[in-house]
């Protein structure tokens, strides 16, 4: 190894360092405890189970039902996520500098505010009786039972994340727009490319590793939705909207089942690793 | 110029990071005075409770210059998880509150120590003054994991304008709260008698506000029991309890006097006036009382079943396993002293657990807290098992589908009843092995 | 931007829209935390009849009981540490990860993108037990240095470095610059806007978290603002009013640091070589 290769793993190492005792070890930590039968409410110790827990997981019916609500969540809402926040990238991108500042002043607040005040503000909105919503609504007769019918509530849900994690995409996109060189367009210009091609050949190439970040984070986070369900819904009606993460959370820290919840979330785990290697090839990346 | 601006605010930046670790980290350090006793007292009580809690804290501080306590309070959902973590890491609070329900979870755990040798000690507590089924409520295995700081049983809130308008009165005119099934669906029937266009009522009879503890008061008004007396098997489907739920669903499906419940928020909907009656807990009161323009007044909860009963639950005051001798005595003084100042408590919406206390003209002057309080003969608390928030869930499941109709009580029971046996039959299995 | 003329106003019309939907939750927040209790539960109008300052004054009056200076101070310091630590530490990792051919490099960036998707949850109590060990426990460190550790900005960085044209560093490199010399002085410069989305997402999340702040650290004067925010929220009922104002409180501070991030967003890069 020569003195470059140093170099390169100096770099790294920092990073390397904390990675290894803050997210490595834990992560293993956590895969052994799903390997045990480590119940808080036995008086018998942890013991060894081998993949009880993950068996016990696979045939349970709740276990899947939560994890359909997770998945419905993120294809309701990953496309949706994408395709507004890519749109109004480009939208904001359009304007001059001036109105950029403004505009992204108004949408990225949002995302600012805690899951715990957005949850109950929202909360509050969607409320069929007392809620702003059908209070808006009343005067054209409209009374919609935001929360409270099965098929409309992970709607619901969706649509407050849009209006609550759109921001940050947005700001991503914008700086990964300001970054294509404006030569790029005018060379383009002059050689009589119209808007639509300008898009496709520069505009998506350029933004393609940027996009393909903004598409793996957001279904990452969408796989983990926890903090809207839990603070609007709280998992109803009747478990429709209760997510795995919920489920996982209050199988460990309500149940105190700390095996059967950590093996559960190796389980989700496995699952978003496969969705992200799926989106990993369709926007498929080049390295030099 | 702009070159240098990234890496120079970047180390600008570190280096007061740096600075700054330093200097909070040896601000931390603190040295305790060897004659005072630091005590660590940890609770949910937020919002209004809270404040209350805080001055009695202050007060206690003042009078005991030998112990200092500080309090540390956050919701119960987030509390209860730190405490556990807490309790993992060997770092839990010197005292801290539970609810009786959670009292065998933590004992399970090993997080909580027994009061019984305490009690007797000197500085002891007269325990035959506690009432008996509160005391019991803390009772494990014959012994008993901490003192009951109050007790909050269920009753009946109304609203004194609509039950005015409705002609719900009594020989003086004034507001006559129903006392038995009877009088109950009378008063619902003309708090619904004006409609709305679109056939609501103008406004609501009651509203459910805890499903699970209103399913489970009525259930217990007609004579269902949860498990079996040895807690082996679940009674869930008894057909006390199916017609009880039957009933709820009734009031929501057949006679439309109340709405069909989404969460917890329809309180808001008796803040605002809108409805006639509502049973909650007698930990609503200082929410009540914020509320200026609602007329509001306060009942025991009326027998709509064949048996009186009100649910119940209570705040415990608890002692950390493992302290030393000193942090004990510490905090048994702190504890005694919170259960003899327990009227200060009670002021901010709570009934002490003592019959003494119960006795004082102090308490019987609280309006909404006496009337509740004449309930405590039937009350009852969710049953000490350990898994009884895996029965909780299993239960509020059932009685919501049974009130959205998503199926009819006798199979939403079924349904809870074989969940909880198989998780009856988990526990039994833990008990056994080796 | 050079576009077509006749779409440009349906555009305009569009984001402007969406920016009004976006921000019109934020002003609602914004007006009830001035209306008095009574106002809020009987919904009137969007606008409060009766302005009042009474939730804030409630929120900031008592700091015996509810040191919000102290919270707001910690939170501050808290937040500008995370973010160095966080800008510095995966800044030179994502650079090495695009740049520099590592034998293993691959594989490293491979792992990092995966163990961002373990959630959360399970990671709380070995994390836990862990600091306990190294007697973090109640100390800033418990909260900057694991944050240190995520996963999102070397993978952020590691994006816009490949988008840098190579003839600068290149032309560095001839000139007898060190790696980390193009690093510091080509590279960094070159992905400001990245670097200061990264910083303001940094600044958000650790100004947000709740969940690390409240399980780690023991003693109130410690917490942090949103730790102390959730004092307000009482199980029995929501003091909607004094929630709000106390949360535009905890808002207003990231709000100020977007807005000073916001300007080293904007500034593109042109291929006229440095800017000076």
């Amino acid at each position: 190894m020569n003195a470059r290769t140093w170099t390169g793993y100096a770099f790294l190492a920092p990073y390397l360092l904390l990675f290894a005792a803050f997210v490595i070890a834990p992560l293993f930590y956590g895969l052994g405890i799903s390997l045990f039968e480590w119940e808080m409410l036995s008086p018998a110790p942890p013991r060894f189970a081998g993949l009880a827990n993950y068996a016990e997981a696979l045939h349970s019916d709740r276990f899947w039902k939560a994890l359909y609500a997770t998945a419905r969540f993120v294809v309701l809402c990953v496309p949706l996520t994408i395709s507004l926040s890519l749109a109004a990238a480009l939208g904001i991108h359009a304007t001059p500098r001036v109105r950029q500042t403004i505009y992204r002043a108004a949408y990225f607040p949002p995302t600012i505010i805690s899951i715990s005040v957005a949850g109950i503000l929202w909360r509050w909105f969607f409320n069929s009786e007392f809620g702003l919503f059908n209070a808006l609504a009343a005067p054209f007769g409209v009374k919609i039972p935001w929360l409270s019918e099965t098929s409309l509530a992970m709607w619901a849900i969706v649509l407050m994340t849009l209006w609550w994690t759109l921001g940050g995409p947005i700001v991503v996109l914008l700086a990964g727009l300001n970054q294509i060189p404006r030569q790029y367009y005018e060379a383009a210009a002059i050689d009589g490319a119209g808007p639509m091609r300008r898009f496709l050949h520069i505009t998506l190439p350029q933004l393609r590793p940027i996009l393909l970040f903004v598409s793996i984070m957001n279904i990452i986070g969408s796989f983990q939705v926890f903090g809207q369900t839990f603070m609007i819904t709280r998992g109803g009606p009747e478990h429709s909207t209760r997510v795995l993460v919920q489920y996982i959370y209050e199988t460990a820290f309500t149940n105190y089942r700390m095996g059967y919840g950590s093996a559960m979330s190796w389980l989700l785990f496995a699952v978003i690793a496969v969705f992200a290697i799926i989106q990993f090839r369709i926007l498929r990346e080049d390295l030099q | 110029m702009k070159r240098l601006r990234a890496s120079s605010t970047l180390s600008g930046m570190t280096a007061i990071a740096a600075l700054g670790i330093f200097a909070i980290a040896g601000a931390g350090c603190r040295h305790s005075d060897s004659q005072t006793v630091a005590l660590r007292f940890w609770n949910g009580f937020t919002g209004p409770d809270g404040r209350t809690m805080l001055a009695i804290v202050k007060k206690f501080n003042a009078e005991h210059p030998d112990i200092q306590v500080r309090m540390q309070r956050m919701d119960w959902g987030t509390y209860y998880n730190k405490l556990f973590v807490a309790g993992l890491g060997k770092r839990a609070p010197e005292v801290f509150i539970l609810h009786a329900d959670n009292i065998e979870r933590f004992a399970r755990a090993g997080f909580v120590r027994p009061i019984d040798d305490l009690c007797a000690g000197q500085d002891g507590l007269d325990v035959s003054d506690i009432l008996p089924n509160v005391w019991a409520a803390t009772e494990r295995q014959g012994r008993h994991f901490g003192v009951p700081l109050d007790v909050h049983p269920f009753g009946m809130y109304y609203n004194k304008t609509l039950f005015r308008k409705c002609g719900i009165v009594d020989a003086h005119g004034e507001a006559a709260p129903p006392r038995t099934r009877d009088e109950f669906m009378d008063a619902l029937a003309k708090l619904t008698a004006a409609k709305k266009p679109n056939g609501d009522p103008q406004t609501w009879g009651m509203v459910f506000t805890w499903l699970r503890t209103n399913a489970a008061t009525l259930m217990q008004q007609w004579g269902g029991r949860f498990f079996t007396p040895d807690y082996s098997a679940c009674a869930l489907n008894a057909p006390e309890n199916v017609a009880a739920l039957q009933f709820c669903v009734d009031l929501v499906q057949k006679h439309r006097y109340a709405p069909p419940p989404e969460t917890y928020d329809s309180w808001i909907g008796f803040r605002q006036g809108n409805v006639g009656i509502v049973f909650e807990g007698i930990y609503m009161l200082g929410d009540l009382r914020r509320q200026q323009d609602l007329d509001y007044g306060a009942a025991p909860m009326p027998q709509i079943g064949p048996l009186p009963a009100a649910w119940a639950g209570s705040h415990v005051l608890c002692l950390r396993e493992g302290l030393d001798d000193a942090a004990t005595r510490a905090a048994w003084t702190f504890i005694a002293y919170l259960s003899n100042h327990a009227l200060d408590w009670c002021d901010g919406g709570q009934i002490p657990s003592r019959a003494s206390l119960l006795k004082t003209d102090r308490f019987q002057s609280m309006p909404a807290q006496s009337e509740f309080a004449k309930a405590l003969p039937h009350i009852f608390y969710m049953p000490r098992v350990p898994f009884v928030f895996e029965f909780q869930t299993e239960l509020d499941i059932a009685v919501e589908k049974a009130l959205r109709r998503t199926a009819s009580p006798q199979a939403a029971l079924d349904a809870a009843t074989a969940r909880v046996n198989e998780i009856i039959a988990r526990h039994t299995a833990w008990s056994a092995a080796p | 931007m050079v576009r077509a003329g006749k779409w440009a106003w349906a555009i305009d019309v569009a984001v402007a829209l969406g920016a009004l939907l976006a921000i019109a939750p934020v002003l609602i927040m914004l007006f009830t935390a001035f209306k008095p209790e009574s106002e809020i539960l009987h919904f009137q109008s969007l606008l409060p009849r009766t302005w009042t300052l009474a939730n804030f004054r409630e929120v900031l009056g008592t700091p015996e009981e509810i040191p919000i200076g102290r919270w707001l101070f910690n939170s501050a310091f808290l937040a500008t540490a995370t973010t160095a630590l966080v800008l510095a530490v995966d800044s030179l990792a994502a650079y090495a990860l695009a740049r520099l051919r590592l034998p293993g490099g691959r594989f490293v960036f491979v792992l990092i993108i995966a163990t961002m998707m373990a959630p959360g949850q399970i990671m709380l109590v070995p994390t836990y037990l862990i600091l306990n060990a190294l007697g973090w426990l109640d100390t800033p460190l418990a909260l900057i240095v694991p944050a240190g550790a995520g996963a999102f900005g070397v993978f952020l960085l590691r994006q816009f470095f490949l988008r840098l044209p190579r003839d600068l560093e290149d032309a560095a490199a001839i000139d007898g610059c060190s790696r980390f010399g193009v690093y510091a002085r080509i590279a960094l410069p070159l992905c400001k806007p990245a670097l200061a989305t990264l910083g303001i997402f940094t600044f958000m999340g650790s100004w947000n978290s709740f969940m690390e702040p409240l399980i780690f650290l023991d003693s109130i004067d410690k917490y942090t603002l949103p730790v102390g925010i959730a004092l307000f929220q009482s199980s029995y009922g929501n003091e909607y009013g004094l929630t709000l104002a106390a949360c535009i409180l905890c808002t207003l501070p990231v709000i100020v640091a977007f807005l000073f991030f916001q300007r080293h967003i904007i500034e593109g890069i042109s291929l006229t070589g440095l800017k000076d």
